[in-house]
């Protein structure tokens, strides 16, 4: 189902939850995947802080929950309408066999009056599905 | 598309996108004067004539009439006649290239969280195996 102003990435990866948390929680593993500089306190309220293409994003860990959850908000700093703290990225790694499918919520992204746009965004998530080569089955019913 | 080969060769189609010019670029512009955000906040509500515009501002009707020119030029505020009155709304399409950003961006990001966590999965089976196997004294 899609939810208007949550945008909803999927990937199954080839080791366990316990593995693939710290990518999300540890500065020099995370920039191996996202962003050139990090600055990451994974706690409740811990600084959140990624540059990537020059673009300061900045918020908090909201929930850390190794190996399975974590929950952090997303803004870009000096960004009027993506300012810190205005978004929030919440991660869900659930075990299946000897692979960990991980799912990427966005939530809260600006989408103005997201009634009216809600066929907008249903056209961008089917746009997306040919990028999830080893998309789960949440993001196939997006299209 | 080839394959990802870690962050640098990861990161090079990225870098081509300026090329076709950034939809982003003339948002952000448009976003870096602090009157021009002011703008977008008062209109957030709501649509608003110029004139109820300028009037939050000290600047002269002129300068207001520039920052809106400068916001609907970048696609961020509606413009439409009615009689004398010139009226602004936000257009909330124009976050469409911010949302793009994001929504390029993850798909990418996750695409590479796998390869990087395969492979070093590959290379730790590599380092531990040989260890288990006869490098006890």
């Amino acid at each position: 189902m899609t939810v208007p102003g949550v945008l909803t990435v999927t990937v199954r990866i080839g080791a366990a939850p316990a593995d693939v948390f710290p990518y999300f929680v540890n500065p020099a593993l995370m920039i191996r995947w996202i962003g050139e500089w990090a600055d990451l306190h994974p706690e409740p309220g811990g600084r959140f802080a990624l540059d990537f293409s020059k673009t300061p994003v900045r918020g908090e860990y909201v929930e850390v929950e190794p190996p399975r959850r974590v929950v952090f908000t997303w803004g870009v700093a000096g960004h009027d309408s993506l300012p810190p703290g205005s978004t929030t990225v919440e991660v869900v790694l659930t075990a299946d066999g000897s692979d960990t499918v991980v799912e990427l919520f966005h939530h809260d992204l600006p989408v103005g009056e997201r009634d009216r746009h809600l066929e907008g965004w249903t056209t961008m998530l089917g746009r997306l599905v040919p990028l999830l080569r080893f998309a789960g089955p949440e993001s196939t019913a997006a299209s | 598309m080839s394959a990802v080969h870690g962050s640098a060769a990861a990161g090079a189609p990225d870098q081509s996108a300026p090329d076709q010019g950034d939809p982003a670029d003339a948002v952000l512009r448009a976003l870096a004067d602090p009157h021009r955000r002011q703008i977008l906040r008062l209109v957030r509500g709501g649509e608003l004539a110029a004139g109820e515009i300028a009037s939050h501002f000290d600047a002269t009707q002129q300068a207001v009439s520039h920052h809106l020119q400068v916001l609907a030029r970048a696609g961020l505020l509606s413009e439409r006649r009615d009689g004398v009155r010139r009226l602004y709304a936000l257009d909330p399409l124009a976050l469409d290239p911010v949302r793009e950003m994001l929504t390029e961006l993850w798909p990418s990001a996750l695409e590479r969280l796998k390869y990087v966590v395969e492979q070093d999965q590959k290379n730790k089976k590599k380092t531990v195996e040989p260890t288990k196997a006869g490098r006890r004294p």
